[in-house]
């Protein structure tokens, strides 16, 4: 099966990549982790590796084209095989596009919860002050919005109501007073008469004259939750980290047997990123302390009986983390598929709040990005979060000798209300063993 | 603090009441021999003999205008309707003679009389037994209408009702008469009329329900703290007169309000209180006043819509959800 590779999200800001070089030909025979281009995005030049072995059946673009993310970049899979079914799939986006169409932020936005949650996010404000009136004639404001506005002094003409049929209502205002208060350029309360308005915008289009100039970009939902939720989560939960190496060499051999078993049986492939969910689920089940939240307001630390598995997915606005249930139930392939299905949905905004709430543990991979090791913030109300490194050639010594290693760093964010050293490095010791003898994760 | 059930509690208030109260009586179908269709008067008549508990014929029309020439006489009379529904033969007595003698009188005749028994539906009793006559009632000006949702309030406020210089329209619930709750024990257990509780103190919705609706709105605003909201419920407990102002001072502090009546919707009391609450908090509502009624329909008698027919717990929940703007 030929296996199509897309222009991945290389920075938080990237939208588009351009293919600066390509390193490979076509015909030529790859490897996991070959990198076969160079493309340039918004930050920097970057490599671009790809995730599996085969022939580089074809490149679709040429150098100096741009293309979004999620675009088509090659083909890889066996010599001579028909690759006209995934160019039809790709159709249009594949294609270099010029002006490339960034996804533009809806009028309205859901406020569509990010991470999963047992608390409700608290009614999410929607951020307005847009420098020209939003609504054209009647503005629907609730009538407590009205006061609000008036004691304030906010125009309501220039705020994007949150409830329904664009309603503005009390926590409009609120955000707009925060906004307000920022030190934007609009940092004063707009004034009505039309005037002055005119000479902010005119205002805005030339430098200010002093100072270093900026794009003021408009704060999404999705970060904001981020935000709340995060900035909750780390300066509430106490973290401390435990790093461990793990040898990657019999995971890679047993990957790669898989993946030929898979391909026979036209299963999708499994990824390392499978074999870590699976090895963290196995182990969450022997160490119910990790798998567990700490509940303030109940007065309880909550054991949980199920293990759902979170894996962060970076989308265009920022991150999700979409869960598989029951992990430590399920296959390789249908944890495979599964996260594969998770992640297409996360990037298409097609995620229901079925899919991202109720886990009980999260895993976070910087490994394609060629990151060696990072700290993850714990995501409430787990009690844990494994940030999981890249797989790095390394030597190593074996028995006296230095030889040739596969080695990848995973480090546990542990929130130390529910989860103590000894617990966290017991589970730890858990994961490292099913990953450095993958055939116990059978057993 | 004793455990009573609703029924001993409304029977420890009339028995208080005429023991410190000659003038006080008893009277209605089946109130005296057989104690009390629904044992809420059970062994009054042993205490007070048939003089004072007083069993009448099934002729409503008749006994209620006897009350009220009893109450313009000086007396005090207490009129038990086996419910509220059979109260409608009477409706001539009630709405045109006990709540208007006083006015019409110029003050020179008082009517102090209680009107009690039980009020709305009680399941599978079809459409002519299962109204809910608070809203009819309330409509009349020199009527009082309480509707005590838990044993406590139903002594304090009973008391209070049959001191009461005027008529006062007591609505119970069969439903209710055998639940139990705490009733104080202090002597002489008044509960002013007009008063309204806030059985829980609450910062994002307020829901606003009487009677058995009150309980709905309890575990409502159970099932929102679990998800991190906060509600106030309010029990106004008398009708009228409605304590406003306790709703808009809470409404004041939530900006939102979801009223729960299991009366029919059209020109109801959770209409009036909708009305009352834009008059005087209009600059604090976040968003539009829900409230959530009996269907605009009789009472159906098959269980399955008889069940559908009352206010939802369902659809009170999700219509807090809407007004948080939640959903």
């Amino acid at each position: 099966m030929a296996i199509p590779v897309e222009m991945p999200k290389m920075s938080d800001t990237m939208e588009e990549g351009v293919l600066a070089a390509w390193l490979k030909e076509e015909g030529d025979t790859i490897s996991a982790g070959d990198v076969v281009a160079q493309v340039e995005t918004d930050k920097a030049t970057m490599d671009l590796e790809v995730y599996d072995d085969g022939v580089l059946l074809k490149r679709v673009i040429e150098e100096g084209d741009s293309i979004p993310i999620g675009g088509l970049i090659a083909i890889l899979g066996k010599a001579g095989e028909d690759v006209s079914a995934i160019l039809a799939s790709y159709s249009g986006g594949s294609a270099p596009v010029a002006p490339a169409e960034a996804p533009a932020p809806a009028a309205v936005e859901e406020s569509a919860p990010v991470v999963p949650q047992s608390a409700p996010v608290a009614p999410a404000p929607v951020v307005a002050p847009a420098p020209a009136p939003i609504v054209e004639g009647r503005i629907k404001a609730s009538p407590l919005a009205r006061k609000l506005a008036k004691d304030k002094g906010i125009d309501l003409a220039l705020l994007q109501g949150s409830g329904p049929e664009g309603r503005i209502v009390k926590r409009d205002i609120e955000a707009a007073l925060v906004s307000a208060s920022a030190p934007a350029p609009q940092a004063a309360p707009q004034v009505q008469a039309p005037a002055p308005q005119v000479a902010a915008q005119a205002a805005s289009m030339v430098p200010a004259a002093s100072g270093d100039s900026y794009e003021s970009v408009r704060i999404s939902q999705m970060r904001k939750t981020i935000a709340k939720r995060l900035a909750e989560s780390k300066f509430t939960n106490p973290h401390f980290y435990l790093t461990i190496d793990v040898d990657m060499g019999n995971a890679v051999d047993f990957r790669s047997r898989l993946n030929e078993k898979a391909a026979a049986k036209e299963l999708g492939k499994v990824s390392f990123n499978d074999l870590v969910t699976k090895a963290c689920a196995l182990s969450l089940r022997q160490h119910p302390w990790v798998n567990a939240s700490w509940m303030e307001a109940e007065g309880e630390i909550r054991l949980h009986h199920d293990v759902h598995v979170a894996i962060a997915v970076a989308v265009d606005e920022g991150l999700i983390t979409p869960v598989v249930k029951h992990a430590d139930r399920k296959g390789l392939a249908q944890i495979g598929a599964e996260t594969k299905d998770l992640a297409t949905k996360g990037r298409n905004k097609e995620l229901t709040p079925e899919d991202w709430s109720g886990s009980t543990f999260t895993t976070s991979n910087l490994g394609m990005f060629g990151i060696e090791e990072f700290t993850a913030i714990i995501n409430p109300p787990n009690a844990c979060i494994l940030a999981i490194g890249a797989i790095r050639d390394t030597p190593v010594v074996d028995n006296g000798a230095v030889v040739p290693g596969k080695r990848m760093k995973v480090t546990l964010s542990c929130d130390h209300r529910v989860v103590d050293g000894a617990t966290g490095s017991a589970f730890l010791g858990s994961v490292r063993g099913y990953l450095e003898d993958p055939v116990t994760m059978l057993l | 603090m004793a455990i009573l059930q609703y029924r001993e509690a409304l029977r420890a208030a009339m028995t208080e009441e005429m023991e410190r109260d000659e003038r006080v009586f008893l009277m209605g179908e089946e109130v005296a021999e057989y104690n009390g269709a629904y044992k809420v008067s059970e062994g009054m008549l042993e205490k007070f003999g048939p003089k004072r508990i007083i069993d009448t014929p099934i002729s409503e029309n008749g006994f209620c205008g006897l009350g009220v020439g009893a109450a313009m006489n000086g007396l005090r009379p207490i009129i038990e309707f086996m419910t509220f529904n059979f109260s409608f033969v009477a409706i001539d007595q009630i709405i045109n003679n006990a709540a208007k003698i006083r006015y019409m009188s110029g003050g020179q005749f008082k009517v102090p009389i209680v009107f009690r028994g039980a009020n709305g539906a009680a399941g599978q009793l079809a459409a002519t037994h299962n109204t809910s006559t608070e809203s009819i009632y309330s409509t009349v000006p020199g009527l009082k209408v309480i509707t005590p949702s838990n044993p406590d309030d139903a002594k304090g406020l009973l008391k209070s009702a049959i001191r009461d210089d005027n008529p006062v329209l007591f609505m119970e619930s069969e439903v209710m008469f055998g639940m139990k709750g705490e009733v104080s024990d202090a002597e002489d257990y008044i509960i002013p009329i007009g008063k309204a509780r806030i059985a829980r103190e609450g910062t994002d919705v307020t829901i606003v329900a009487h009677s058995k609706s009150y309980w709905i709105a309890m575990k409502v605003a159970e099932r929102l703290e679990y998800e991190g909201y906060s509600a106030e419920v309010i029990d106004p407990r008398t009708i009228r007169p409605l304590d406003i102002d306790t709703i808009v001072e809470s409404i004041k502090k939530t900006n939102r309000c979801v009223i729960i009546d299991e009366s029919n919707p059209f020109a109801s009391i959770s209409s009036e209180m909708t009305y009352q609450i834009q008059e005087r908090a209009f600059d604090h509502l976040d968003a539009p006043i829900v409230r959530i009624t009996a269907k605009d329909v009789p009472a159906p008698y098959a269980k399955n819509l008889i069940e559908y027919y009352m206010p939802q717990e369902e659809d009170a929940y999700q219509a807090c959800k809407r007004v948080m703007y939640v959903q």
